[in-house]
């Protein structure tokens, strides 16, 4: 018990006995729990499964592509086609979008906060069952015939494809957007309303206010993703004239409508893995994060012109020349905040007491790869260089730089980073550097090829090639095998732990915020009693504790808690 | 420094790949490529910083596997850096967007006296026309002379990207789109630059790619003037074999001659047929459609179809009309793009189809086809 109270010990050899996994038993004590951590889990499970999927169809994709024309007996230029746009359509929708607010985020935020729960705990249950519903709406769209539209879904192609499953995928991503809706606005309301004492709002862990700059992106832009499905729908179904020209309607309004929602969408993606890098560097150098401020605001900033830059993705479209210039220039702004980050978080390793563990080792991982994924983004800000390289490779090695080496690379550092706390055990960190290193290698063998690919002028979305660029291709199918030893060597190792690892202390990595403050896995309450906080970023009142084989937070050490300290979660263990 | 030395030593002629970039062979190529660059050898620069720090402080502060340093003392904030790594990528960025807005409005706007070129984008083809009337399927230009492309798409979205000149637009249903470049130097008939359709288009996207050919100006238009009447230039029983497998070489993005499923139905054996082949299940009116009548409640005398020849002639220039049983309403009309010679020779082709390879390469007449096509 009461892990607060540094007075008191936490046994590794009698660890506490209740906490939120077997506070209760059953399946339908998770099926209607209202726990914010079994929720988060449920929804981990959940994101990693359909990760697993996503990620059979990139195989399968990259496979075929390792010759020109077809590689693969049976998949033809159709099959293809379907591949990859379930690929995109998975891993955006499903997995990415949802992965670290959803999954992460609802474990960690509530008891980042020293509150109990969300604050609207069964909002929360409905919208992971919403997710629930619009996944089963993709499985049903690959039984009625799947869809071959690409993620996007640009008409007039979607509203006239003969494949079967547009309608129903268009339904599931339209439900989807409310389970990320209602996440987001559950987020809002818990930061604002749920802040413990001596939490100000320049007091929250980065992590917070990554997940607050996202919450507000996603109740504002998903509405606008929602409506323009559902009038795609409404075209194909009924053949009312909006985006189609056949019926009198406008290809490139739909452009305007979908990425209005998804540019901001790749800040739904890369704020929280923003928020989660900014922690898993300064906890594991033990560093105070450098420039708190600015990288609060740059998330803010972020968001704001994040909203502002749609027409980017349009530059070849056929939209004004005036439009293209304006959308150019705003979209060089959003690339001010992130490099302000960047240099923030090297910073912060000056100085530091840096630990290569795992966490540590993917968060590198996240600065070098974003690094390139957003230096590479000028290229494609730049109106003229744009021109050459829209819709080429470049333009997917760009945006899996950012999605999958930022936003998904995060993702498992923050995995990582509070596995010991999701699941009171610690895995096995030589397997795990060394996953960390095949996934980094893997990854840029992968996608860096496809710069000089796309650069070359290689189209995007291309079943067959011309032979001068099979080199290129089959490098780069090389590289995603070495990722898929790098991932399934993580799985295993994780999967290992929750049966064989070492007990997790409640703090292993000497983290400063609450979450490391209550037991591992924390009890169901979190915390019987709201503590009150102090500096998160302020690393000289931690202490390494031989018989906790782990940290202790001296919050008698810290002049702002004295007196506050003796208020852990009483009762929850018992025996001392 | 070799790519950069590159682009800037370039002046208007082809110059060769190179690590990053393909062969410029436009006017407009070696502005972009200078710009490109130009972020990239700032992206070098940065990434390096980046990567130098990183590696250095990771080594240099490092934490010994035994050691549990719980405090370590490092500053905060300091505005003046702060202030100064936001400052340098704001005016970084400042050029590199006046740069890029410089060179794209010089790619936007096409010289006035422009020679035009008339594009049609369907899936899975493009058809080039030219102003005296001449259509072609891969593209011709003259070197040294401002091109404008105007195009226009009969389906969904194409775009219209050819690498080597650095150009791109979308070709938009509902609306003309254009672009414009000039390649200053001749391939010739034998060398070309690629052109590739890069907005996805459904299942022949990928073989969306066709030829451009930039010729001298002679060169040109000597290509241009027999190109306009190559179908008048051959004698009516040569038509099959002269014209039919080149015009043939547009419908085998759908159709095949072996029997193998396609997009559209096989002009070869068709499981489920008596018929040998195309022409042969047709005159015998075997054909079924999608509604689940069959061609012999339309053909014959004053039905819908006079002739065999009637009903090819309406599949060609209205094939959503009939369906046939088992394919969609996915063939584009020809209207406007086969004139009647064209129409009768590629009927003609369909007529002798064992004198054909399962290319459509022609093997030479049969002894029994001395009859007119």
């Amino acid at each position: 018990m009461t892990t607060l109270d540094h007075t008191r010990t936490v046994s590794a050899v009698t660890p506490v006995t209740d906490n939120y996994l077997t506070h209760t038993r059953g399946f339908l004590s998770w099926a209607m729990t209202l726990d914010h951590k079994r929720i988060g889990i449920m929804y981990m499970v959940s994101v990693l499964t359909s990760f697993f999927v996503g990620g059979v169809f990139a195989l399968l994709v990259r496979t075929e592509l390792l010759t020109p024309g077809q590689t693969i007996p049976g998949v033809t230029a159709d099959l293809y086609n379907h591949f990859f746009t379930l690929h995109g359509a998975i891993m955006v929708f499903l997995v990415i979008i949802p992965s670290i607010p959803a999954a992460l985020g609802n474990f960690v935020l509530p008891i980042m906060l020293g509150a109990k729960d969300v604050a609207f705990p069964k909002l929360n249950l409905f919208s992971y069952y919403l997710w629930i519903v619009g996944a089963l709406c993709v499985v049903a769209s690959l039984v009625l015939g799947s869809f071959d539209t690409g993620w996007t879904f640009y008409t007039p192609y979607s509203t006239r494809t003969s494949a079967g499953g547009v309608v129903p995928v268009l339904l599931g991503v339209f439900i989807l957007g409310f389970s990320s809706i209602f996440t987001g606005m559950n987020f809002i309301v818990t930061i604002h309303k749920l802040r413990p004492p001596g939490m100000t709002w320049f007091r929250m862990p980065l992590f917070l206010w990554a997940t607050y700059a996202t919450a507000i992106i996603q109740v504002l832009a998903t509405p606008v993703l929602a409506i323009t499905l559902l009038l795609v729908v409404v075209e194909r179904v009924t053949h009312i004239g909006i985006f189609d020209p056949q019926w009198g309607g406008d290809p490139v309004l739909y452009q305007h409508f979908f990425w209005f929602y998804s540019h901001p969408a790749v800040y739904i993606m890369i704020l929280p893995a923003m928020g989660i890098v900014s922690e898993l560097i300064a906890v594991h150098s033990h560093r105070h994060i450098f420039g708190y401020r600015f990288i609060a605001f740059s998330s803010v900033a972020i968001a704001i012109f994040g909203f502002l830059v749609w027409g980017h993705h349009m530059f070849t479209s056929g939209q004004s020349p005036l439009m293209n210039t304006v959308f150019s220039a705003i979209t060089f702004s959003v690339s001010i905040p992130s490099a302000i980050k960047v240099f923030n978080w090297l910073a912060t390793l000056y100085k530091g007491s840096i630990s290569l563990n795992t966490p540590m080792l993917y968060a590198l991982s996240f600065i070098v790869l974003f690094s390139i994924g957003g230096l590479t983004g000028i290229h494609l800000g730049a109106l003229a260089v744009d021109i050459h390289l829209h819709d080429t490779y470049f333009v997917v090695a760009h945006f899996h730089y950012v999605m999958m080496g930022s936003a998904l690379i995060a993702m498992i550092g923050g995995l990582h980073h509070w596995w010991p706390k999701m699941t009171g055990r610690m895995y096995n960190e030589n397997w795990g550097r060394l996953a960390c290193v095949l996934i980094f290698i893997g990854f840029n063998v992968t996608f860096f090829t496809q710069f000089l690919l796309g650069s070359q002028g290689m189209p995007r979305r291309y079943y067959d090639y011309q032979p001068m660029y099979q080199t290129y291709h089959v490098v780069s199918t090389m590289g995603s095998y070495l990722m898929a030893i790098g991932f399934g060597i993580t799985a295993t190792y994780l999967v290992h732990s929750l049966f064989r690892g070492k007990r997790a202390p409640a703090n292993p990595w000497g983290g400063r915020s609450l979450e490391w403050q209550c037991s591992s896995p924390p009890p169901h309450d979190n915390f019987a009693v709201t503590p009150r906080v102090g500096d998160c970023y302020d690393f000289s009142v931690i202490e390494w504790d031989e018989r906790e084989q782990g940290y202790v937070v001296r919050r008698d050490k810290d002049p702002e808690l004295r007196g506050h300290h003796a208020t852990g979660q009483a009762g929850t263990a018992g025996g001392h | 420094m070799l790519p950069i030395l590159n682009a800037m030593i370039a002046s208007a002629g082809t110059t060769p790949a190179s690590l990053w970039m393909p062969p410029q062979a436009s006017t407009v190529a070696s502005e972009v490529d200078f710009l490109f660059n130009f972020i990239t050898w700032i992206c070098y620069f940065f990434f390096g910083l980046i990567v130098a720090l990183l590696v250095y402080f990771c080594w240099k502060y490092r934490r010994s596997p035994e050691s549990h340093a719980g405090n370590t003392v490092g500053p905060t904030h300091n505005t003046t850096l702060e202030v100064v790594w936001t400052v340098i990528p704001v005016i970084l960025v400042v050029i590199i967007f006046y740069m890029g807005f410089n060179t794209y409005i010089h790619m936007s706007v096409a010289p006035k006296n422009s020679y035009e070129v008339q594009v049609t984008a369907f899936q899975w083809g493009w058809n080039f026309k030219y102003p005296n009337g001449a259509q072609s399927d891969d593209l011709f230009v003259p070197a040294g002379r401002p091109i404008k492309i105007i195009m226009r798409s009969n389906d969904v979205l194409h775009s219209f990207f050819i690498p080597d000149f650095r150009v791109k637009k979308d070709v938009v249903p509902g609306r003309y789109s254009t672009l414009w470049f000039e390649a200053p130097e001749p391939t010739g008939m034998e060398a070309f630059h690629w052109l590739f359709c890069t907005e996805y288009c459904g299942t022949g996207h990928s073989n969306m790619n066709r030829k451009v050919h930039v010729l001298n100006q002679a060169e040109f238009d000597d290509w241009l003037e027999k190109q306009s009447r190559w179908l008048d230039d051959i004698p009516a029983d040569e038509l099959y074999f002269k014209a039919g497998p080149k015009l043939f070489a547009r419908c085998s993005q759908c159709h095949t001659l072996d029997g193998i499923v396609g997009t559209g139905p096989s002009w070869g054996k068709r499981d489920g047929y008596t018929g040998a082949d195309l022409w042969a299940r047709t005159e015998s009116g075997e054909t079924r459609f999608a509604d689940g009548s069959s061609l012999k409640d339309f053909i014959g005398p004053g039905k819908e179809f006079e002739t065999p020849e009637d009903y090819f002639r309406q599949s060609i220039l209205n094939p959503g009309r009939h369906l046939v049983n088992g394919y969609g309403n996915a063939m584009p009309t020809f209207q406007g793009q086969l004139n009647t010679t064209a129409i009768d020779a590629l009927i003609g082709f369909m007529k002798h189809l064992d004198e054909f390879d399962s290319k459509g390469q022609f093997k030479g007449a049969a002894p029994a086809a001395a009859t007119t096509p």
